[in-house]
């Protein structure tokens, strides 16, 4: 990797070349991530696992035809649900890439400000 | 024996071999065996992600379970489709920016111990085995529909097993990850190009989605089933009745007196095709319509067969090494996006193709055409042939080998895979770390190699042993009941890990350890347990009958390896003691901004000279 670690009063840092992580910008970009990735992931089981769920319970889901021969059940499975994921990936794509540009002008302040302190 | 399907599969398996050899002259390095060089942008990376995902299951199987099972079969694609959310999700970027070479490597550098290494090796390859089975069989069974001939003294099955694996290692061994990336971009396309043409195919010739929809759901779903006359003429212990009544309530008379002249030849072990009605799983009282759920999944089993795909499909070894194969975290989100984007679609194209074949099928028998795959009632017998039989019936003997070819394309690229990850479980992770650190490049290589070749031979010998304990006979579909197998034990062992190991900075080596080792050796257990069971070894009473009877042990085995993972890190405490920079390795930037900085994060250079 080539990476050059060492540690600081605020605790640790890891350098490539010129580019600077310290601890406390990862796990404040990690904490925003993590709650990008877990409300995503909510949303995601919350409508795969309603599919079955109204499979089971909702006749009006399931039984009932809405076009041709499609009941909702039928074409939500078939068609729709691939554009919900296609909708899904591509938001969180660009949301987490922008959590990755936070990172990197965090880390461009950090090594400024300890560019003048030095 | 169809003449113009065997040249493509031919001309496919030529080609296939040429990309390998042109790939050859770029294949120096282990990074570039096994990675690719890191050098695959996202589009490509998607192509080959998708070509190494849709095997012969999603390809044959997805609309033989449409055409047979209705919305069940429909449900089954979205399964695999939604597993990539989990992967780019939770993993995609930050088992990039981790920048290993393999799923150990991952284990290792965050838990640091040689144990734990070990242990996710051993998952590796079992994982990768269980895989390999249904490829191998599908192998056997597509040469036999196909040419229906053996070769050099062997029968057709054994033949296509024998064939598959001389190609696969000879391409995966000379090729590496470069060969086998550049081979599997080509055969996904063949694939979904096989998959398109079906539909256009079918549109052509006058489908209408909602109306092919609204005729299929009008009546009952009939199931087909070969059975020996003694199975069809035994009452059951309940009702009394036996399947012989059962399907004389659905078959016309004229029907029904082929299945009398077998009868009455006297042969009890004679096999005949019947048509049966089906029952609702799900909605017990209601009829089991097309349009409707319940013909594969009661309701457990509707909530369990989706977990176990979304879930397993972020545990299968040779789609999590070729996350590394992106330039960088963020390439690894935009690779799986696109690959949403491609699987998505052929699993969007795939039940068109299955409800097609309904309609399609039963016109073509009743305006008295013939079709070489065993039929009853206007049905296949065997759903997973529907893909071939409406190819020649909606364009004949080309796109019957386009077909023919596509089927081929998908066990090459998923085997491929397979291979590339098992070779590096070996290769990299046990010789490079452990026997002979010092090895020379070229010495690494060769290991690599050696190792594709003796997982080759190891897959072939399963393939070959699936028939030999009866296993094709005791479960009706069963290339799709082992790639379910494959996904409950990779998501059991590895993905606990994963999440953990990336979203939870207290997971613990110790933690970590026990709760793959409860994950691999609990799903293992109860496949052994399902099959046995199956095979009328064990009973279903009591908690083993119990156990065996689970279809997809996933939903139990996840969260027990999860709770593994968190009681004993609980328990345990003990971090590691760079935890620190464990983490910013995992989630920072600064090694990304840095090849940014200086141009590395390039791609397009798979192929250049060194």
């Amino acid at each position: 990797m080539g990476d050059a670690t060492e540690s600081t009063v605020s605790g640790v840092q890891v350098q490539h070349g010129d580019h600077i992580d310290t601890i406390e910008s990862v796990d404040f970009v990690f904490r925003a991530q993590r709650k990008l990735s877990f409300t995503y992931g909510a949303i995601f089981f919350a409508v795969t696992l309603g599919i079955p769920a109204s499979s089971v319970w909702w006749k009006g889901w399931y039984a009932t035809p809405i076009w041709g021969g499609f009941t909702a059940n039928y074409l939500f499975v078939s068609l729709l649900y691939y554009i919900f994921l296609w909708a899904m990936a591509w938001t969180y794509s660009k949301q987490a890439d922008k959590l990755d540009l936070t990172l990197e002008t965090m880390a461009d302040e950090i090594a400024a400000k300890a560019g003048k302190e030095g | 024996m169809n003449t113009i399907a065997i040249v493509l599969v031919v001309g496919l398996i030529l080609f296939t071999i040429a990309l390998s050899i042109f790939s050859r002259r770029f294949t120096r390095t282990t990074a570039d065996f096994y990675l690719a060089g890191r050098k695959v942008g996202s589009f490509s990376n998607a192509s080959a992600i998708s070509g190494d995902y849709l095997s012969a299951a999603s390809f044959l199987g997805v609309a033989g379970a449409v055409y047979a099972s209705g919305l069940d079969g429909v449900w089954y694609a979205a399964g695999f489709a939604g597993g990539f959310m989990v992967v780019v999700l939770f993993i995609a970027s930050a088992l990039r920016r981790f920048g290993e070479y393999t799923v150990a490597d991952f284990a290792f550098g965050r838990f640091g111990s040689n144990r734990i290494r070990l242990i996710t090796v051993l998952a590796v390859l079992l994982t990768s085995l269980f895989y390999m089975a249904p490829q191998m069989f599908g192998a056997g069974t597509t040469w036999t529909v196909l040419v229906g001939k053996g070769i050099f003294g062997m029968d057709p099955y054994t033949s296509g097993v024998v064939v598959v694996t001389a190609i696969m290692a000879f391409y995966v061994g000379v090729g590496g990850m470069k060969g086998t990336t550049l081979n599997q971009i080509f055969q996904f396309w063949w694939l979904m190009f096989a998959m398109i043409m079906i539909v256009v195919f079918a549109f052509g010739n006058g489908f209408s989605y909602p109306k092919a929809l609204a005729d299929a759901s009008k009546t009952p779903i009939v199931n087909t089933k070969s059975m020996t006359v003694a199975d069809l003429t035994k009452p059951d212990a309940k009702t009394g009745k036996t399947p012989y009544d059962a399907a004389a309530t659905i078959m016309t008379p004229a029907e029904m007196a082929k299945v009398d002249e077998a009868i009455a030849a006297g042969d009890t072990k004679a096999k005949v095709a019947v048509a049966l009605p089906s029952k609702n799983k799900l909605h017990e009282l209601r009829d089991q319509l097309f349009n409707e759920p319940g013909h594969r999944y009661n309701s457990f089993d509707q909530f369990s067969m989706v977990l176990a795909l979304v879930l397993g499909t972020a545990g299968l070894p040779h789609i999590l090494n070729r996350y590394y194969t992106n330039p960088s975290g963020a390439a690894a989100r935009r690779s799986t996006f696109w690959v949403l984007v491609f699987i998505g679609t052929f699993y969007i194209l795939a039940p068109i193709a299955g409800l097609a074949g309904i309609a399609f099928i039963r016109d073509y028998l009743a305006n008295g055409g013939t079709i070489a795959a065993a039929n009853v009632h206007g049905l296949l017998v065997k759903p997973d042939q529907i893909m071939p039989t409406l190819a020649e019936i909606l364009g004949g003997q080309w796109l019957m080998g386009i077909v023919a070819a596509g089927a081929f394309a998908a066990m090459f690229s998923t085997i491929g895979g397979l291979l590339i990850a098992a070779a590096s479980a070996v290769g990299h992770d046990v010789y490079e770390k452990y026997i002979d650190p010092n090895a020379s490049e070229r010495k690494r290589v060769i290991v690599g190699k050696s190792a594709v070749l003796f997982f080759s031979l190891l897959a072939m010998g399963i393939g070959l042993a699936i028939p030999k304990f009866g296993l094709d006979q005791a479960y009706p579909a069963l290339i799709a009941m082992m790639v379910t197998w494959a996904f409950a034990v990779g998501g059991s062992a590895f993905v606990p890990m994963l999440l953990t190991g990336i979203w939870w900075k207290g997971t613990t080596e110790r933690g970590a350890t026990a709760g793959i080792f409860v994950g691999l050796f609990g799903a293992i257990g109860i496949i052994l347990m399902n099959i046995l069971q199956t095979l009328g070894v064990i009973g279903k009473e009591g908690i083993i009958g119990f156990l065996g009877s689970l279809t997809f042990p996933v939903l139990f085995t996840f969260p027990l390896s999860l709770l593994t993972i968190i009681i004993v890190s609980k328990l345990d405490g003990e971090l590691p003691k760079n935890v620190d920079q464990i983490w910013m390795r995992i989630h920072g930037t600064a090694n990304e901004r840095h090849e940014k900085q200086h141009g590395l994060d390039k791609v397009g250079t798979m192929f250049a000279k060194k």
